[in-house]
């Protein structure tokens, strides 16, 4: 006779949205969806309305002073969640404004009393919430009365084993909110955020009592379909299989010779950082990298930033796209947040069940990023590659590295450290011309060739020449050979 | 459908048209609030007064009961047959507006719930 409660959790039906709450809205909460104005509160609230009514679990949805039902109506059925058959089924519109113009709580208390009696809602919504909180402090109930009001509402709404979300249009957290803000079982802090003509919405998960949320600051996007949220990546203990990157397995990356030079081949599981100057062939690289995985049975993913289709796509990479080998995401949108591809990536990951993933390249990622998440770049780029390698793929990614031959910098972000290992390609002059040359500076954890050698581009190959062991000064980008030295 | 409850009776043109005013104002101010509702029914009134200028002008934040007693009025002193036009005129441009609006799915269940099944192809049919 000592079983505890169990609270079910009800699916949100918006995408990411149950991950943050920790499985779901607890079932009888009373919760806040509080925010900017225009950041997507009432959207939100339909959706969680229209996914989880039916007729057995029905819907009461309050508007108060705030947006006018009428537009809300027209606005809100332009998703398709908005499913007109639940209404009046399953879904009741209410209008609390003539009660609420009285200026009496208890008149507004006691009609949702009588709505909620009437209809027997398992979900209510009040929306805005902030036209009771203006109208209580114009009136002589003040701070007290919202008290009162919101308690008592809380109160009366779990005994009536309601789930409730007042909606509510707060630019900061204010102190009149705060009785609010405590009697809330669960708090949905909503927010848009422009940076440099870019728009950011951004949701957080500020309190959900009894179950364990997702901490910290996530994006979220509103499109054709609704609200669709992208969890903060963030590397979760014990979600996936203890993963183990022995450096025992190798994977070839599509060049003998540089498998060579590597040791055998890239280890599985690392994050390999290829950097080099424009048109030094790091893409026909990558190229190689997924040709050799299609080769071996091991499917790919590309995310590349740099390129427009036409222009990404060699005939080679095209071919593999075509046959469903290699997935592309392709996006030149400015506005992203690292996280929303992320998601992408990671569902194509598992879609195509892949093992190789290259990123091309990481400066045209970065100006893919919303501007505000470029200054958090590097450590947005941690947690990425710390979800992918997690899940077991091994990462190639490209950065492009001007080729300044008085400084060695293997990346623009000083976030070589990220990579377990690096692939430097650059030009040196030589006899008059532009020669390539390649080397591999770092594969942690394995013995590899410290040569630098000569490599040449054909048409979707690369072919790996001599070392240049007869020079000097090769990174100055001007060798001298030490057989015939430079007369000057 | 509308011309066939109108002309069921059109003897009683006022009683049946405030019986339909009201059931629908009562659901649809329940959603969209008495303000929503006032603005819907003043524009519709502006659009039927230019074939029926006796139509009556209401004051602003007039309460809907005086606001429909006021319809009653000015439709019981036409002809039967000029008023019974009148008001399904006026009935149309709501519904009309209201289609536009919200769309006529969730109208035709306003309208449903306001006028009982009777309603259900008044939005499809009446208005084309």
């Amino acid at each position: 006779m000592h079983k505890k409660v169990i609270i079910k959790r009800l699916p949100t039906g918006v995408p990411g949205l149950d991950e943050l709450l920790g499985g779901g809205i607890p079932e009888f909460s009373f919760n806040l969806l509080a925010g900017t104005p225009g950041s997507g509160k009432t959207t939100l609230a339909h959706q969680i309305m229209f996914s989880l009514s039916n007729p057995e679990r029905r819907a009461l949805f309050f508007t108060v002073l705030g947006e006018p039902p009428l537009k809300m109506l027209r606005y809100q059925q332009q998703f398709p969640f908005f499913d007109i058959t639940k209404v009046n089924q399953s879904i009741r519109f209410v209008n609390l404004a003539s009660d609420l113009l009285e200026g009496d709580f208890e008149r507004v208390l006691a009609r949702i009393a009588a709505e909620v009696q009437d209809f027997s809602p398992s979900l209510v919504f009040v929306d805005s919430f902030r036209s009771v909180v203006q109208s209580a402090k114009a009136m002589d109930a003040g701070a007290s009365g919202l008290q009162h009001f919101v308690q008592h509402l809380g109160m009366q709404m779990t005994s009536w084993q309601a789930t409730t979300f007042l909606i509510g249009e707060y630019l900061a957290p204010e102190a009149e909110s705060s009785p609010v803000f405590t009697v809330a079982d669960g708090i949905l802090w909503m927010s848009q955020l422009v940076h440099r003509d870019a728009m950011v919405r951004k949701i957080q998960v500020v309190k959900m009592r009894g179950q364990a949320q997702s901490l910290g600051v996530h994006t979220f996007r509103i499109g054709d379909e609704g609200v669709e949220i992208f969890p903060r990546a963030v590397l979760k203990a014990g979600t996936t299989e203890p993963l183990q990157i022995s450096g025992d397995q190798r994977m070839s990356m599509g060049v003998p010779k540089l498998d060579q030079m590597m040791g055998g081949g890239l280890p599985v599981g690392y994050s390999l950082l290829l950097v080099g100057p424009s048109g030094s062939g790091k893409t026909v690289l990558a190229t190689q990298f997924l040709a050799e995985g299609v080769r071996a049975g091991e499917p790919g993913v590309i995310a590349a930033f740099e390129k427009s289709p036409n222009q990404l796509l060699s005939h080679q990479l095209n071919a593999m796209v075509k046959n469903g080998d290699v997935g592309v995401i392709n996006t030149r949108t400015l506005d992203l947040s690292i996280d929303e591809i992320l998601h992408d990536l990671v569902a194509m990951i598992i879609r195509m069940k892949a093992k190789r993933v290259v990123i091309d390249s990481l400066s045209g990622f970065e100006l893919a990023l919303a501007s505000v998440f470029r200054e958090d770049f590097r450590e947005s780029l941690y947690r990425m590659i710390a979800v992918l390698t997690g899940m077991g793929v091994t990462v190639l990614m490209t950065a492009e590295l001007e080729d300044r031959y008085t400084v060695l910098r293997f990346s623009s972000y000083g976030n070589a450290f990220l990579a377990d290992a690096i692939i430097m390609q650059r030009y040196v002059e030589l006899e008059g011309q532009f020669k390539r040359v390649i080397s591999v500076v770092k594969v942690r954890g394995s013995d590899h060739s410290k040569d630098i050698r000569f490599f040449d581009i054909a048409r979707d190959s690369i072919a790996i020449g001599e070392t240049l062991t007869q020079y000097q000064g090769i990174l100055s980008g001007q060798p001298t050979s030490s057989l015939h030295p430079d007369p000057r | 459908m509308i011309r066939i409850v109108i002309m069921r009776r059109p003897d009683a043109i006022g009683d049946v048209t405030l019986q339909l005013w009201e059931r629908l104002a009562s659901e649809l101010t329940s959603i969209i609030g008495d303000g929503g509702f006032q603005s819907l029914y003043a524009r519709s009134v502006h659009l039927a007064r230019v074939t029926f200028p006796w139509i009556v002008l209401n004051q602003p934040a007039m309460p809907t009961v005086a606001v429909f007693a006021n319809l009653k009025k000015c439709l019981e002193e036409r002809d039967s047959t000029l008023a019974c036009e009148a008001s399904i005129t006026l009935l149309n441009i709501f519904i009309d507006i209201l289609i536009l609006l919200i769309g006529e799915l969730l109208t035709t269940s306003i309208l449903r719930s306001a006028w009982g099944d009777d309603a259900v192809n008044i939005a499809g049919t009446e208005l084309q």
